[in-house]
């Protein structure tokens, strides 16, 4: 007799779907929960690309240079093209800063233009992918050499960029092992409802059922229990992008939880697959074994 | 028929069946008639010798070619094992529903055998709430749906009353003046006297008689 108390679902003509029942709710709250672990670690990484905004994908340092010792720059321009790993310098003209100024001013009506004048002047140093280690360090020291400065806050967004690749490299690391986790969970719930029904399979099979029309519903099941898990991880994220607005407004970021809605989805149905790939490869049934 | 113990379950059986024979398999427990039920549908493969049923000859026969043979053989078991959180429609529909077809079309047909063994107003209950009798008559339900040539029943009647065993006899054998070839294992010897059939006794795994047994050249 079934240990496993079920709450069935009928359909037109008798038939039910796979029994939905404590195990599988049980599985559907774990898988849940490690796929919204995995949903908070993805959110935090779209939030740290958001703070660090386009520099991973160009990054440009600028070194700033006096205007009395403007005489310099074109030397200075020149020790900075020797360096390895720059692929391109290039003195930013008055009327570029000038335009920058207007802009961060924000048109309220102020002399930019005299504004501008006290301002250093600057060259943009653009880098070669990949980048080379110690290229920000030559960068600093040439400036440092010829009374230059460098932009400290651009290297800080490009470290934090560094970090946030090896954060990322970590992210996959832990997605996958944690998806390798939901499909075992997913596996031993399934195993376990396969011994409760091992009597209908097994007389499926004596009455000449295909193999693939045997399993399917436990594949079907699996991911039916991966999506539902992916979608309550999904509704579960919503309190943590909404508790957490006011600190994302201070730093200038804005979380998209609809941005995590196929993944989750697709991820939940993906675990859901394999779980139920992996307890169906071996169902032995007596008599089967021709 | 040796098992991988060793122990010899059947040896030396030479007979033929016809299309439309209903043939009782008798002898003591443990006498081979399970084993030879079982090797007919080809749940197990005799490890030597030949054993030809509808065409598929089950020592060689692939996969498919053992599932093709088991979508046209009915099978009455041992116990009768239906499944209890099951519907009777569920349960009967099992060997259709199996082979792909839709609700819808399984209903009629459903209705229909059901019809045939008396129980078309149970459709919806459960087998726990039948009789033994009733069950067994949806256990035969389920063999006959699917409009097989060949019955297999392994003692249909075992755990029945005399009054309640006939009844069932005598929906198999209305079967049989269908067409269908009815192999059925029993202890019940007084059956044979109310429902004539041909014998084929064992013992030890041996054939000790059988009426369509056909001599070696």
């Amino acid at each position: 007799m079934s240990v496993i108390h079920h709450s069935l679902m009928r359909l037109p003509g008798g038939w039910q779907l796979p029994p939905f029942g404590i195990h599988q709710v049980l599985a559907l709250v774990i898988v849940a929960v490690a796929l919204w672990s995995v949903g908070i670690i993805w959110l935090a990484l779209q939030g740290g690309e958001q703070w660090v905004g386009t520099w991973q994908d160009e990054i440009k340092v600028h070194v700033y240079v006096d205007r009395n010792q403007q005489e310099t720059m074109a030397t200075l321009q020149e020790n900075i093209m020797d360096i390895d790993g720059v692929d391109h310098v290039r003195l930013v003209s008055d009327e570029e800063t000038q335009a920058w100024m207007e802009k961060w001013l924000g048109g309220e009506g102020l002399d930019a233009v005299s504004f501008s004048q006290h301002l250093p002047a600057s060259l943009e140093v653009m880098l070669e992918e990949p980048r080379v280690a110690t290229v920000l360090d030559d960068i600093q020291d040439v400036a440092l050499a010829q009374g230059a400065e460098i932009n400290e806050d651009e290297l800080e967004l490009v470290e934090a960029g560094d970090v946030l690749g090896t954060i990322q490299n970590l992210a996959w690391f832990a997605t996958t092992i944690l998806a390798l986790a939901m499909a075992l969970i997913v596996s031993n719930t399934l195993r376990m409802i396969l011994l409760a029904r091992a009597e209908e399979v097994h007389l499926m099979r004596l009455m000449g059922a295909k193999e693939w029309f045997v399993r399917l519903p436990f594949v079907l099941e699996g991911v039916l229990l991966g999506v539902g898990a992916g979608f309550t991880a999904w509704l579960l994220m919503w309190p943590l992008v909404w508790f957490t607005y006011d600190w994302q407004s201070n730093i200038g970021i804005d979380l998209s939880g609809w941005m995590l809605f196929l993944p989750l989805i697709f991820g939940g149905a993906l675990v859901g697959g394999l779980g139920a790939l992996i307890a169906t490869t071996n169902i032995v049934s007596p008599e089967t074994d021709s | 028929m040796r098992y991988k113990t060793g122990k010899v379950a059947l040896s030396g059986i030479n007979m033929d069946i016809p299309q439309g024979s209903f043939v009782y398999l008798i002898g003591e427990s443990g006498a081979g008639k399970s084993t030879l039920l079982k090797m007919m549908y080809g749940g197990i493969r005799p490890t030597s010798g030949q054993l030809e049923v509808q065409g598929t000859t089950i020592r060689d026969a692939s996969e498919h070619q053992i599932r093709a043979l088991r979508q046209r053989t009915g099978i009455i078991f041992q116990g009768n094992r239906l499944l209890h959180s099951r519907t009777v429609f569920e349960n009967v529909a099992l060997p259709l529903r199996a082979q792909g077809w839709n609700a819808e079309r399984l209903l009629p047909r459903v209705e229909k055998v059901l019809s045939f063994v008396g129980l078309k107003d149970r459709l919806w209950s459960y087998p726990e709430t039948l009789s033994g009798g009733e069950q067994q008559r949806v256990a035969i339900a389920r063999a006959m749906l699917s409009n097989p040539p060949l019955i297999l029943a392994d003692e249909p009647t075992g755990n029945l009353d005399d009054d309640t065993a006939r009844h069932v006899l005598d929906i198999l054998s209305a079967l049989n003046k269908l067409g269908t070839t009815i192999i059925m294992a029993t202890h019940d010897l007084h059956l044979l006297t109310s429902h004539p059939g041909d014998v084929v006794q064992l013992h030890k795994g041996v054939l000790v008689t059988g009426r369509r047994q056909r001599r070696n050249p």
